[in-house]
């Protein structure tokens, strides 16, 4: 745990000093710390860009961790994630509509000056919350939450075949920018945009850490969790919410980000030994965030202008992880 | 005395099929009561019910004089522990920790376990003779370890009723027998109610204090002397293969 938040602090500064333009270490001390007056352009490209990116990351790494480890348990599948309930395809479905599908109409997102910064995040949280709302509908009329996790599914894939048909119609200008959001990009978020989502991402990983108990219960599969006092609809409704609410709000500020949040939760279940979520939801948040930062950095490709979309990379780094994990474990069916 | 379980007009089953109707009878504190009957006649669903898991179709369970299906979940794993046929597939836990899963009504929001609670979870590793497994993890254990730890579990959470399903399904006669016999302490000297449910009619007409027989729609529920002395066991099978031996208290082959 301690060694976590050691490299946690190094890929942080790590993060802050690679890029494309060179600045010395100590002069970044020297910005953030507020100390000297460095060069100006240093000090905007630290802190407009680089410490939001970085702090982006930090972010969504434990954000979509803890959602992928919240499904895992709620589902009891290994496979499960943060987008398994469709929220992604929800929000995906939001912005295409947004950047694609207005035009045909005959409006162009670029005339609603409003909507020009604030357009895709409020399109993709509305779909997502779309999708959320047909979940919550279906877990009180559903009494099995397989079925629940198979409406998740169909959702998804209808919303695929919806932007499909939108991506056929559009033009190519507007298909790049939609296919670009698709690729995740932890640099559209902006100073501001961070003080607004942080302390509703921050209220999701503290109300996580609270739910431990019952997530733990939980684990003992819906009955016995019910005999020994939970309000299992209850619980299986605030799981879904807390999710949508990690999920949603990375997915509309920084596109759907895969991998992280199958793969860490299983990272820190090894690591661990336990399936005890007063341990698993700190650690997946400190390993999550390692991760994403680790993913960033590469995905800059140090002392280049090229930044390679941060989807690519988690996926070369979390696809070997998921198959030596199968390989190492023979079964990663161990979630309990 | 007053009864601790009252069950009245009870008719249950799943989606209108009806399994069983109009049941009526009472369980006292310190009772074991075996629950008997062919498969498919709805032991299971009446222990389900029971455990509230489903609801009935009408009548009505009251326990403490308290309508089993208006209790808060919090006041109902304050008077029932419960033990199921389903499995468990909880990884990464050690057996203690999985013990200690029976203090979850009485523990605080981070599931901290109070002096109290350590006590508890000893006593009911005591019980089920399982200390040397304490340390070992849930699922490397075999079925009959998994099955008294469940129970194990199960008395933990100290309550003044514990309802088993078939508990021991998948047993060797050792460790069945060992069940029965730690049910029957439970029953006699720790005065709790055991329900439970049974394939093994000879061991439950030896130890049991009530006979619940589930056949043809119908529970009968009475001791285990008037349930053979009625010839309700025999109505049980089908008269080409077995028969029921009263004297013994076995059953035997009929060629």
């Amino acid at each position: 745990m301690f060694s976590l938040l050691i490299s946690l602090v190094i890929l942080f500064l790590l993060d802050l000093f690679l890029g494309s333009v060179q600045i010395p270490f100590h002069s970044i001390l020297n910005i953030l710390t507020n100390t000297v007056n460095e060069k100006e352009s240093w000090q905007i490209i630290i802190l407009n860009n680089r410490l939001p990116k970085a702090l982006a990351a930090i972010l969504c790494g434990a954000a979509l961790s803890v959602s992928g480890l919240q499904m895992q348990t709620l589902f009891r599948n290994p496979l499960a994630g943060p987008y398994i309930l469709g929220i992604s395809a929800g929000a995906g479905l939001g912005v295409a509509i947004f950047i694609m599908g207005l035009s045909m109409f005959g409006i162009s997102a670029n005339s609603l000056s409003f909507f020009g910064s604030y357009g895709i995040v409020i399109s993709s949280f509305i779909g997502s919350l779309l999708v959320l709302l047909i979940l919550l509908a279906s877990i009180y009329r559903l009494k099995d939450m397989m079925t629940v996790l198979i409406l998740g599914i169909m959702l998804g894939s209808i919303t695929t075949a919806f932007i499909s048909i939108i991506q056929y119609f559009s033009y190519d200008s507007q298909l790049k920018s939609f296919i670009m959001w698709t690729m995740g990009n932890l640099n559209s978020i902006s100073n501001t945009q961070l003080l607004v989502i942080s302390p509703f991402l921050i209220l999701g990983l503290v109300w996580s850490f609270l739910i431990s108990k019952q997530l733990n219960l939980y684990l003992l599969g819906e009955d016995y969790a019910k005999t020994l006092g939970l309000n299992v609809k209850n619980f299986q409704l605030t799981v879904v919410v807390i999710t949508a609410l990690l999920t949603g709000l990375v997915t509309a500020y920084c596109g759907p980000i895969g991998f992280i949040g199958i793969i860490v939760p299983h990272l820190s279940r090894m690591l661990s030994k336990t399936s005890n979520h007063k341990i698993l939801i700190p650690l997946s948040i400190l390993i999550g965030i390692n991760v994403l930062l680790f993913a960033d950095i590469i995905s800059i490709l140090p002392n280049s202008d090229t930044i390679l979309p941060i989807n690519a990379i988690t996926s070369f780094i979390g696809i070997p992880i998921i198959i030596w994990i199968i390989f190492k474990n023979k079964r990663i069916t161990n979630v309990g | 005395m007053e009864s601790l379980i009252h069950i009245s007009g009870l008719t249950i089953g799943y989606n209108k099929c009806t399994v069983v109707k109009n049941m009526t009878t009472s369980f006292n504190s310190g009772e074991l009561i075996c629950i008997i009957g062919r498969n498919g006649e709805g032991k299971s669903t009446l222990i389900k019910t029971l455990c509230r898991l489903i609801p009935p179709i009408s009548g009505s369970i009251s326990v403490k004089n308290n309508d089993l299906f208006k209790l808060a979940d919090k006041d109902f794993a304050n008077l029932i522990s419960v033990v199921l046929t389903s499995k468990i597939t909880i990884t990464n836990i050690s057996v203690k920790e999985f013990v200690a899963f029976g203090r979850y009504p009485y523990t605080n929001w981070l599931g901290k376990l109070t002096e109290e609670d350590e006590i508890q979870v000893e006593t009911a590793v005591e019980m089920c003779g399982i200390n040397s497994l304490t340390n070992r993890d849930f699922s490397s254990l075999s079925d009959g370890e998994k099955q008294k730890v469940n129970i194990a579990r199960a008395i933990a959470q100290n309550t003044p009723i514990i309802i088993l399903d078939e508990p021991t399904a998948h047993l060797d006669l050792v460790n069945n027998m060992e069940i029965f016999k730690l049910l029957k302490v439970l029953a006699n000297d720790y005065n709790k109610t055991i329900i439970f449910s049974t394939h093994y009619i000879e061991l439950a007409l030896q130890l049991a204090d009530k006979i619940c027989l589930v056949n043809n729609e119908s529970c009968h529920c009475d001791t285990p002397k008037n349930t053979v002395d009625s010839k309700k066991i025999d109505q049980l099978f089908d008269k080409k293969t077995v028969k029921y031996n009263a004297v013994n208290n076995s059953f035997e082959f009929i060629f």
